[in-house]
């Protein structure tokens, strides 16, 4: 190997170390209770996925501000996407549903305020319907 | 124009049908971003097709975008890369052995195998609206109150046509490497050994492994080299689509005798991983190593400077190919159900490794450039740094989504598929494709390409529109955009899809100027000629 391949080298290591190092650290946010917290949920909720229809439980989803809760998605059909937007539209975050297995990813809201979910994966000609506005409420 | 052999001829017809390809598939991209600007704009020209349309019901706008999206994909991958990469190779490796194709017959099988597959294909999505998309996660493709049946069975043909071809393509290519890097024939084992490194591994112990072809040192030049392991990814890949394309025709002829099978017995995850295990051998896999190969062949050829660290790049088309087998589950970050350990060391980790055998493969390929100075930045030329910059900036967008924490946001939404996956097809793979027709034209026939002034707007309208589509795309993305999603209107991301078309449009005017100038250097006659035989003047009088 050439002295500047091992310059080149030594720079993609760097690299990787830093960007690995940083994005798996808990400088993002939600790494601490993925990866590292892994804190006991305070809240659990189920939401089955069928026949193009997200079913919400029949009492609502209201969550605290910085608590931590569970969603668990379940299918009875394809697979679909278990994903949670702002009200401009931007994702929180997301997941996907693997039909016959329990789904499940634990969150904490930080802003209080209403969430819109919507499936993040392609079911079928239908899939754009497959969306419900102000679903999960964060309350201060 | 000199008079041109068998195998040239070959290789001019597999690039006009793969030209066709890529005109279709961009045609398809402009006609779906139009639909997602303005979803009924299309009506009219649909209600018109519907009559040809061979299903029972009158086709909503999201089976007609979704059965469009589904062909696509194909079209874009299996008509207009493979085409031109089996042109190319068809060519270029017997020319760099000095040896002719081992198996000839095979070459005009191929081109009808695999022109007939990728249109049945197209043709299951058109009229039959087969749209379970190319990823077709279990158990949608047997889902059939969901993916019409009468589209679904000659799709599952079309697509396993195009792997059994593919499968005799490598075949082919095996054949003529191993059959002149050495006397010998080879064993399948012992080539493999030789390709996953094993046999330089005895050699550094000490025990040569002298009945393997050497892939690692010296003797085949380094393209030859990468085409080798490249096609392991690619056998592996049609292998594994011709299970799942079995499995899916299984289910529908099984629905269409009226026994229709459980779905429910296959399992999904399972499937997921075995599916974009194999898949991946070609976004993962054989794309990085080929592109590899081919700067490595043209960058010496265009600057007339042995390439840099030649033995370093061969190392590292091994450990690219190794790195290959492992990274699939980057495509289930977002599967909570996949064993983390697998999302972590497979998703991110092993996904790095390819950051190291590009990044090394870049950097040899620029500094060979760059110890060459002053070069003549010819057509093949500007096309390949076009690549390098295509590949540089649509690799670094994949890291960013193959990322356990990252992925959380990204994962589905247009950052996916146009920063990364379209950046890397157009910028990238389609800019190194040009370069090869632009590299193989003159040495083909005699001729230089005609006109600088087009090929330069050929290679700024590309370029730019390709950024200028992928990036704004991507930033929808940001924004919360999903990929695989016909909004409805009014639709909250407008503006980007407005800005998206014109870069789309951008690229139109670009490959419009590419045809007319390889029209005007091969002039219109040899062009028709590679599609209609000339008839002697002798047959012509009689």
């Amino acid at each position: 190997m050439e002295r500047e391949e091992r310059i080149w080298l030594g720079v993609l290591v760097v690299v990787f170390l830093l960007v690995n190092a940083i994005t798996l650290s808990p400088l993002v946010p939600w790494q601490r209770w993925i990866l590292w917290d892994r804190p006991t949920p305070q809240a659990q909720f189920r939401i089955e996925f069928e026949d193009y229809e997200i079913r919400l439980p029949p009492e609502g989803i209201q969550v605290k501000a910085g608590e931590f809760v569970e969603f668990i998605a379940t299918s009875k059909d394809v697979t679909y996407g278990f994903g949670v937007f702002r009200e401009d539209g931007k994702m929180l975050f997301q997941m996907q549903v693997v039909p016959g297995y329990e789904n499940r990813i634990v969150w904490r809201f930080d802003e209080p305020g209403t969430y819109d979910i919507r499936s993040t994966e392609y079911s079928g000609p239908r899939h754009p319907e497959m969306f419900v506005a102000d679903a999960i409420q964060v309350l201060p | 124009m000199k008079q041109i052999g068998w195998i040239e001829k070959w290789t001019l017809r597999f690039a006009v049908v793969a030209l066709i390809f890529l005109a279709m598939t961009g045609f398809e991209g402009i006609l779906m971003r139009t639909q997602m600007a303005a979803p009924e704009a299309l009506t009219g020209f649909e209600r018109t097709l519907n009559a040809v349309r061979i299903i029972d019901h009158e086709p909503t706008q999201a089976e007609l975008f979704y059965a469009m999206m589904t062909a696509h994909p194909i079209v874009g991958i299996y008509g207009f890369a493979y085409m031109a990469v089996m042109g190319a190779f068809y060519f270029l490796v017997p020319y760099l052995l000095k040896k002719e194709v081992r198996h000839k017959k095979l070459v005009p099988v191929n081109f009808w195998l695999q022109t007939g597959g990728v249109l049945l294909c197209w043709l299951s999505g058109f009229f039959g609206l087969f749209n379970s998309l190319y990823t077709l996660y279990w158990p949608l493709p047997v889902s059939f109150d969901r993916v019409p049946l009468i589209g679904t069975i000659p799709f599952t043909v079309g697509a396993a046509v195009i792997m059994v071809n593919i499968l005799l393509f490598s075949f082919n290519i095996f054949s003529t490497v191993l059959s002149k890097s050495n006397p010998q024939s080879y064993t399948v084992w012992q080539f493999l050994r030789a390709a996953f490194g094993i046999s330089r591994l005895m050699k550094w112990l000490g025990k040569e492994d002298k009945n393997a072809p050497n892939l690692d040192y010296n003797g085949l030049p380094v393209f030859i080299v990468a085409v080798a392991r490249g096609s392991i990814d690619t056998v592996i890949n049609a292998v594994v689509l011709l299970t799942a394309g079995a499995l899916i025709l299984v289910y529908g002829i099984a629905a269409l005798l009226g026994h229709p099978l459980n779905p429910m017995a296959v399992d999904a995850l399972v499937y997921k991983n075995w599916f974009w295990w194999g898949l991946d051998m070609v976004a993962d896999g054989n794309v990085l190593i080929y592109t590899a190969g081919v700067w490595y062949l043209l960058i010496p050829l265009l600057t007339g400077r042995k390439l840099f660290g030649e033995s370093v790049v061969r190392t590292v088309i091994m450990v690219d190919l190794l790195v290959s087998m492992g990274v699939w589950s980057h495509h289930l970050l977002s599967d909570q159900v996949q064993p983390f350990w697998m999302r972590l060391l497979s998703g991110q980790i092993i996904t790095w490794g390819e950051f190291f055998t590009m990044g090394l493969t870049v950097f040899a390929s620029l500094i060979t450039v760059w110890k060459a100075r002053p070069v003549k930045f010819t057509p093949p030329l500007i096309f390949v740094l076009g690549s390098i910059f295509g590949f540089i900036i649509g690799g670094a967008a994949g890291l960013t989504q193959a990322n356990l924490g990252l992925n959380v946001i990204l994962h589905n939404t247009q950052w996916v598929i146009m920063t990364h996956a379209h950046t890397m097809l157009l910028t990238g793979l389609s800019s190194l494709l040009f370069a090869v027709i632009y590299a193989l034209v003159p040495m083909l026939t005699g001729k230089e390409i005609r006109s600088r002034a087009l090929t330069l707007a050929h290679f700024w309208f590309w370029m730019v529109g390709s950024v200028l589509m992928t990036y704004v795309m991507g930033m929808a993305g940001s924004q919360g955009m999903l990929r695989r999603m016909l909004y409805p209107q009014p639709n909250p991301y407008q503006t980007y899809l407005n800005v998206a078309w014109v870069g789309g449009i951008l690229m139109a005017v670009g490959f419009l100027a590419f045809l007319v100038n390889i029209i005007a250097t091969l002039g219109w006659e040899a062009v028709l000629s590679l599609v209609v035989e000339r008839k002697r003047p002798a047959e012509a009088t009689a």
